[in-house]
């Protein structure tokens, strides 16, 4: 894990303005699978439509980032920014006659299942090690405690306990982030 | 439904309820899998019985589907038992007014484990010495134990 990667958004925000490359790396990797995720499956985007909304909303991302008025709404921007060049993109394509807004609502449902799933991946990051590995392997992975046990070496018989354990302490980190932030002017 | 009663006063109950969840959500998605490689390979035993020409290459086709028809209930023997052992947390842990419901659960579940693997073993034609069976067996005994430690742990 490198050092960027444990960087609250606030502060990898605050290393891109200052002109850090390798920040500005760090951004895209953290955000590039919830952008794809939100063209590909929020708005059913085509591959290559898809990768267009993608390039561009990394662009304007580094074009913008100054107009973020509180940095800790990085993801929250980017989910904007993201959705309006989904539905610009589908209006261009022809593919929806009807206004953007009921495309909006269309896949909202989706869209907050995968806002859901990545805030519970980024919450998942700054468990320690172990507890990362165990609900990983448990909940996405779908492996058995038998399988678990013997994959980590750790006894069979602890492995429910150490799940319901991390689970606690998952719910802990979400339960501390759920602090409204402040979008940007973009 | 144990650990969901025992909210309050076991601060593990929600992350056992999780994870009951999770297993039910697989055994749910694994039944009609089950069924449909048991009836794709039960076809292929048919038409083995049927069939004329190349018997080698035959027969390895329907050791193919017989071994596609045997991976859901191994998979599904090893949930009966991880649900066993979340059946018997829940029972040691959790409210005693509920410590029977989680018996009852853990009977339930090593019941699954057992019919499981009786399914890897006898319905696929699966050899004694086959890796497979020793893990539905593994797990079996694995659910059995965890039923029979809460139970006794009542009595």
């Amino acid at each position: 894990m490198s050092e960027l990667s444990t960087l609250t958004d606030a502060e990898l925000v605050q290393q891109c303005r200052a002109g850090d490359t390798a920040a500005w790396n760090e951004l895209v990797e953290r955000f590039s699978r919830y952008v794809y995720a939100v063209c590909v499956k929020g708005f059913r985007l085509g591959e290559e439509d898809a990768e267009d909304v993608f390039q561009e909303v990394f662009m304007r991302v580094f074009t913008h980032l100054d107009t973020l008025r509180d940095d800790a709404a990085l993801r929250p921007w980017i989910a904007q920014l993201t959705r309006r060049l989904c539905i610009d993109s589908i209006s261009r394509s022809g593919r929806e006659q009807a206004a953007a807004e009921p495309v909006e609502e269309d896949v909202a449902g989706d869209l907050v299942e995968i806002d859901e799933a990545f805030t519970v991946r980024e919450a998942l990051t700054s468990l320690p090690e172990v507890c990362q590995e165990i609900l990983d392997r448990f909940f996405a992975q779908d492996q058995s405690y038998r399988t678990i046990s013997a994959e980590l070496d750790l006894p069979s018989g602890t492995i429910a306990s150490r799940i319901a354990r991390c689970l606690r302490r998952l719910r802990d980190e979400l339960e501390g982030r759920n602090e409204p932030a402040q979008g940007s002017r973009e | 439904m144990v650990a969901r009663s025992t909210r309050d006063s076991w601060e593990d109950a929600p992350g056992v309820a999780a994870q009951a969840l999770a297993i039910q959500e697989r055994v749910v998605q694994l039944a009609p899998a089950d069924a449909e490689a048991w009836e794709t390979a039960l076809t292929a035993l048919r038409e083995a019985g049927n069939a004329e020409g190349d018997g080698a290459r035959r027969d390895f086709e329907l050791e193919r589907k017989l071994g596609l028809a045997a991976a859901a209930p191994l998979e599904i023997a090893e949930l009966g038992a991880d649900a066993a052992a979340l059946a018997a947390l829940a029972g040691e842990h959790g409210d005693p007014a509920y410590r029977a419901d989680a018996v009852a659960a853990a009977a339930l579940a090593a019941g699954g484990a057992r019919a499981a693997a009786h399914l890897v073993e006898v319905n696929l034609a699966v050899r004694a010495g086959d890796e497979r069976l020793a893990q539905a067996r593994a797990s079996e005994q694995a659910a059995s134990e965890a039923a029979e430690r809460l139970l006794a742990s009542i009595r």
